[in-house]
């Protein structure tokens, strides 16, 4: 009853915090509508007893992804004339969620020929994770660090100020 | 508690990120929908990493979020670049990619 | 022997036709005239011989040349047949006809087209011969449909006047119409009893297997064809106005051969008529009806040509009643007798018309008895035979018809029939009294006319004078030696030799009585008939018929072609196709609109491919 509870607390946060990420045209309550959602997809990790994966989510997506973003929005100063006008917007909102709903149905509806239980075994727990993490599961994680290494690189590359292209040709 | 409630978390959430991504031009929302579509997905692994009792669908989610780290790297470096450019956020106004004669 | 008949007067043609051609300016003189002449006088003697064989008592003489076509059911071969009554058609006809290709050698020297006129000439001889010789109902169409090609191409021969191409154009039409009905009758007969086989012999063997009515519908339908052929009521005004050809064309063709076709068609398919009396007094009635019309329209005509045109088709309605009423030899035997005098007559005409230097109206001419003696004495040869004067041909023919008809009970056609002979004496005499008797009315300066024109109508007036001994009646003294011939399923007559005398009679002296009123009204001062009463007026104006076909036939016909060119075609077809087009255009403008270059339209469309195939599935599996 009580974890019932917590998830539909939990559940009408992503929710909600999604739908105002979709809706809203200023980016910067955009941004918040997605922190509210990445907050909850961290309770509910931890509702399903991942706690090392609920704490991860909370560093990376909420301390990382979204920090960044905002800080992204702002230096853009994506507010007034900066945005790009939509005219339409609500039409498309309704056109396209008409078309996915038989989507999600078919989605959901794969998705319940799952077992209908949860594993009594309290397998899952950060212990275990680690050991995956690191016998089974080592060559994906060693790649990895490589893609978050590459990734920094080409940030730091696509991100760079092209005037040093200018200054060395004059 | 049943797995199906997550299930449909999982699904509604995919279906809001896809409409978010089909709908919107400003480019900032784009992005979050995508991470909101590799979010959910991510909450289907552990799901079912609870079911099946094994644990690699929670390993599977945590590179997932790494996976998100480096995304989120290069696509905010991407947008600082395009706005450099073209002084927008608008993710109609770039077409230097297409084979229009008149763009319009 | 029998396919040299046929064919060598088609190969002539094409000699000359191609001889022609190649240089339409050189006048060859000698090679046309011998080509054109030689080939039918080899012919008439090809078909003695033939005859020669067949009095002898062979039996009917085939010959296939090949054949044609081969489907099923359907065989047809180029084979001819030489019975009785093809024997004595062919031998006329190639006699008749050298005399009128020699005739024709005098008639047209002066003319540019000489060679292309014995071409087509030649073309005719052969296109007739292929219709009396044919083995099958096939062939005989063809060599129908081939005639009266031929007839519209001679008529239209002097193409730079547009009324002869007008009245050629009319003759080929009205032709057309009558074929109409004979392709019909053809294909009820084949579909009826074409197992067999589908010669004459054949069909004649299985005739009873139809039932009378289709029979009667046969028997019409193949009378329709000889209405327009042989000019009867309703299809007869191409005759008059065919006269537009040169004269030997009307001599041979609208005189002595082409419009017989009818006849001898009846006489063919004798096998049919016999079986139904009634259509065959309705086609004595139509033939009377023609003949007693046309008797009226020939006594107030001015154009001597006309009068012998009107006379044509008159004496075609007698040769009508007597096949009609079912004696087939005593048709033929007029057609034999009538070739011999109509050809006389015209070719006569012919003569006169050179002499005054084209002139053809009867009351421009007069006293020329003195000038054409010649010409006088056998045409005059040629007006008693016609008015059925005995001892001369037509006679012993027309007497032979009308006994028929008295005979057989049917008082009415023997009495329309008998009045038109007195009518017939009457405007013979009245054209030959105002051509040859009357004063001169103007001064004309006489062209001579050449040798070869006038010795042909010598032999023609022997002929006239006597080819009726050979049909002779029993109570006359002769022994019908035609009919024996011709054995025909002829209708047996119970009639004394006293009721014959006492119609022979009146008929001669019905004959002297019109001679003598002609006479009397023209033969010192001819004067042009006048409007003077409404009959006359009827008359004179060929009762309007043509009038008549030009306002409730030809009008809405051709009214009709300009709705459907105007209305019809640009605004119904045209406008559907437009309709399409427009809708086609349309329809491409509002896809082309899907093609923005806008990725996000595109990932909508992603998306709705997306849901259509997430709603295929979800149906499928029975949940929405």
């Amino acid at each position: 009853m009580l974890e019932i509870s917590i998830f539909s607390i939990l559940a009408l946060f992503m929710i909600g915090g999604s739908i105002a990420m979709i809706i809203n045209r200023q980016t910067v309550f955009s941004a918040f509508g997605f922190l509210v959602a990445m907050i909850g997809l961290a309770g509910i990790f931890a509702l399903l007893n991942s706690q090392f994966l609920a704490i991860a989510q909370i560093m990376v997506s909420v301390g990382a992804v979204v920090v960044l973003s905002m800080l992204t929005i702002l230096t853009v100063n994506a507010n007034g004339k900066n945005l790009p006008d939509e005219p339409n917007k609500t039409k498309w909102i309704i056109f396209s969620s008409v078309l996915v709903t038989p989507f999600t149905i078919l989605l959901y509806k794969t998705l319940t020929t799952l077992p209908d239980h949860f594993s009594t075994m309290e397998t899952i727990n950060s212990k275990v994770i680690g050991k995956e993490l690191f016998s089974e599961w080592v060559l994906p994680f060693e790649i990895l660090s490589i893609l978050l290494l590459s990734a920094m690189v080409g940030a730091i590359v696509i991100a760079r100020k092209s005037k040093r292209k200018q200054r060395r040709k004059s | 508690m049943t797995p199906n409630m997550f299930f449909l978390l999982a699904s509604i959430l995919f279906s809001i990120g896809l409409v978010g991504l089909v709908s919107r031009k400003n480019l900032f929302v784009l992005y979050m929908s995508i991470e909101l579509m590799l979010s959910s997905v991510s909450l289907l692994l552990a799901t079912l990493s609870k079911v099946l009792g094994d644990a690699s669908g929670s390993v599977m989610a945590l590179l997932m979020i790494g996976v998100i780290a480096s995304e989120a790297a290069v696509f905010l470096a991407m947008i600082v670049h395009l706005y450099r450019e073209n002084r927008t956020i608008d993710s109609e106004s770039f077409h230097a990619l297409s084979e229009r004669e008149n763009n319009a | 022997m029998l396919s040299l008949i046929v064919v060598l007067p088609f190969l002539s043609a094409l000699l000359l036709a191609v001889v022609y051609l190649s240089n339409t300016k050189v006048k060859r003189y000698a090679f046309y005239t011998i080509v054109g002449v030689g080939v039918p006088a080899i012919m008439t003697l090809l078909s003695f011989m033939v005859g020669y064989q067949l009095l002898n008592g062979s039996d009917t003489i085939h010959h296939t040349l090949l054949q044609w076509i081969d489907i099923g059911n359907f065989n047809i071969s180029i084979a001819f047949m030489a019975d009785r009554l093809s024997v004595v058609m062919i031998s006329f006809i190639t006699f008749i006809g050298t005399l009128i290709h020699i005739y024709a050698a005098g008639y047209m020297k002066e003319d540019e087209a000489y060679g292309k006129f014995f071409a087509y000439f030649n073309l005719f001889m052969g296109s007739m011969l292929l219709l009396i010789l044919a083995d099958n109902p096939i062939m005989m169409f063809v060599g129908w449909e081939l005639v009266g090609l031929s007839s519209y191409l001679l008529i239209g021969f002097y193409h730079q006047e547009s009324d002869n191409i007008t009245a050629a154009n009319k003759a080929f039409i009205l032709n057309r119409v009558g074929d109409f009905g004979f392709i019909m009758a053809l294909a009820l007969l084949f579909v009826n009893v074409g197992e067999g086989g589908f010669t004459f012999e054949a069909i004649a063997a299985n005739i009873s297997t139809i039932d009378p009515e289709m029979l009667s519908l046969i028997g019409i339908l193949l009378f329709v064809g000889a209405m327009g052929k042989s000019a009867q009521i309703p299809l007869y005004v191409w005759l008059p106005d065919a006269m537009a050809g040169p004269t030997p064309v009307s001599a041979l063709i609208h005189a002595a051969t082409m419009v017989t076709a009818g006849v001898y068609m009846v006489a063919r398919y004798s096998f049919v008529y016999v079986e139904i009396p009634d259509v065959g007094i309705f086609i004595a009635s139509v033939g009377a009806a023609s003949a007693l019309f046309a008797a009226i329209i020939a006594s107030y005509q001015s154009d001597i040509k006309k009068i012998l045109a009107y006379s044509t088709m008159s004496q075609l309605g007698y040769m009508f009643i007597a096949v009609g009423l079912g004696a087939y030899s005593s048709g033929i035997f007029h057609v034999f007798t009538h070739a011999f005098f109509k050809a006389l007559l015209f070719m006569g005409a012919g003569a006169v018309i050179i002499a005054l230097h084209h002139e053809q109206n009867i009351f421009k001419m007069g006293g020329l008895k003195k000038h054409l003696k010649l010409v006088y004495i056998t045409m005059s040869i040629a007006t008693l035979a016609i008015s059925g004067i005995p001892p001369f041909a037509g006679f012993f023919s027309k007497d032979a018809i009308l006994v028929t008809a008295f005979a057989s009970e049917h008082y009415i056609i023997w009495g329309v029939g008998t009045l038109t002979a007195m009518l017939t004496a009457f405007y013979m005499f009245r054209m030959l009294f105002t051509v040859f008797h009357s004063e001169q009315k103007e001064n004309h300066e006489i062209h001579p006319v050449p040798n070869s024109m006038t010795q042909p109508l010598v032999i023609l007036a022997f002929g006239s004078a006597t080819a009726g001994f050979l049909g002779v009646n029993e109570a006359y003294g002769g022994s019908s030696a035609i009919n024996t011939f011709l054995s025909l399923p002829d209708m047996k007559l119970h009639i004394s030799h006293a009721t014959e005398y006492m119609i022979g009679g009146l008929n001669v002296i019905l004959g002297l009585l019109g001679m003598g009123l002609a006479y009397k009204l023209f033969a010192y001062n001819a004067q042009e008939a006048q409007e003077n009463t409404i009959f006359k007026k009827f008359a004179i104006n060929k009762f309007y018929i043509d009038e008549i076909y030009e306002f409730f036939i030809v009008k809405p016909l051709l009214g009709m072609s300009d709705l459907i060119e105007k209305v019809i075609d640009p605004k119904i077809f045209d406008g559907f196709i437009n309709l399409n087009v427009w809708a086609y255009i349309r329809s491409a403008g509002l896809f082309a609109k899907l093609q923005n270059g806008k990725v996000r339209y595109y990932a909508l469309y992603i998306l709705a491919g997306v849901s259509a195939m997430s709603c295929y599935m979800l149906i499928k599996l029975g949940v929405m």
